[in-house]
């Protein structure tokens, strides 16, 4: 084949594709888009001011609950005073600890 | 709620002292800096410029108009209220919109792949492993049997578009129908201009073969 006509013929092809593609437009969108666009923003919008609103009924509630978590958690990591030992203690239970042993011993005939 | 309005009109009033313009006036580069300050007017306005590039764009993408693809057109118009805030007057604002819409529509278009391949599962006959969907008629057929009209060359060109691949139909549509620049399309699509032009090539190459009863040129 005749290489000159080939890429005159794919030229014309060319050409025609486009005027083919040309005669199928893509579809307009509907007369109402704007509009409906426009109603769903602000339904959005309305949705998100009322998600926000809940959150502010409750905030006292929120914010109770808060405080009662952390005041438990202080309360439950905090340091028994009950439990201090004093020097006095220790030394009269090793005392004791010592007059056991020699009692002991003197049973045992050592 | 029944403050909305007067608020409202009283928002449009003093962004009309501010700007002394009307938004029809206005430049896209400008209407999205009122849209980023919370004007719906502008946002109106903004709708109505590039609605049908951007429904056109949605519907040749999704394979024709209707509720979904007037449903992803919308969700693009709202992804672009929502980042009026970080949009940069840098080049065009139709490539950046084209991007916006880009992904939202690829987004969808992937949903939808999964949903119909969880759907494929779902029609096998359990018992004979036969799938329901190879005995529904080929649309192909159906065409076929239909009679001739006016409007069955446009059908064959939307058939023949919406059996490229997404990247090829993409592109055929930038180039053909908003006339979009190689540079440009190459910014939305996020690839190279020789990659754009190749992609273009073979786009059209399918459409010539699948076009070819249509070309008087092939005969």
């Amino acid at each position: 084949m005749d290489k000159s006509r080939t890429s005159d013929q794919g030229k014309d092809q060319g050409m025609e594709l486009e005027g083919l593609l040309a005669q199928a437009p893509p579809p307009q969108a509907p007369a109402w888009f704007a509009a409906k666009t426009l109603a769903r923003l602000r339904q959005e919008k309305e949705e998100d001011r009322k998600t926000v609103s809940a959150w502010m009924k409750w905030r006292w509630v929120w914010a109770a609950g808060t405080a009662a978590v952390v005041a438990g958690w202080v309360l439950w990591n905090r340091p028994d005073p009950s439990v201090e030992i004093s020097d006095a203690m220790v030394f009269a239970a090793l005392d004791a600890l010592v007059e056991q042993e020699e009692e002991n011993r003197w049973w045992a005939g050592l | 709620m029944a403050k909305d309005g007067p608020t409202r009109a009283l928002q449009e009033l003093k962004n009309a002292e501010l700007f002394g313009v009307m938004p029809e006036e206005l430049s896209d580069g400008e209407l999205m800096s009122r849209v980023a300050s919370g004007d719906e007017e502008a946002f109106r306005q903004l709708i109505e410029r590039h609605q049908d590039r951007v429904y056109g764009t949605t519907a040749r993408m999704m394979g024709g108009g209707g509720p979904e693809a007037e449903e992803v057109a919308q969700d693009i118009f709202l992804r672009v209220w929502r980042s009026a805030g970080t949009y940069r007057q840098e080049g065009r604002f139709v490539t950046w919109l084209m991007t916006v819409a880009r992904n939202q529509i690829f987004t969808r278009m992937g949903q939808r792949k999964r949903r119909k391949d969880i759907d494929r599962e779902d029609v096998v006959d359990p018992e004979t492993g036969e799938s329901f969907m190879e005995n529904q008629a080929d649309p192909k057929m159906r065409m076929a049997s239909e009679a001739l009209s006016g409007k069955e060359l446009e059908r064959a060109v939307e058939e023949a578009c919406a059996e490229l691949p997404e990247n090829q139909r993409l592109v055929v549509h930038l180039r053909q129908y908003e006339g979009l620049e190689f540079e440009e399309i190459g910014k939305i699509t996020g690839m190279s201009l020789t990659a754009v032009k190749a992609l273009m090539f073979r786009a059209r190459e399918t459409l010539k073969k699948k076009l070819s009863g249509y070309l008087t040129a092939s005969k």
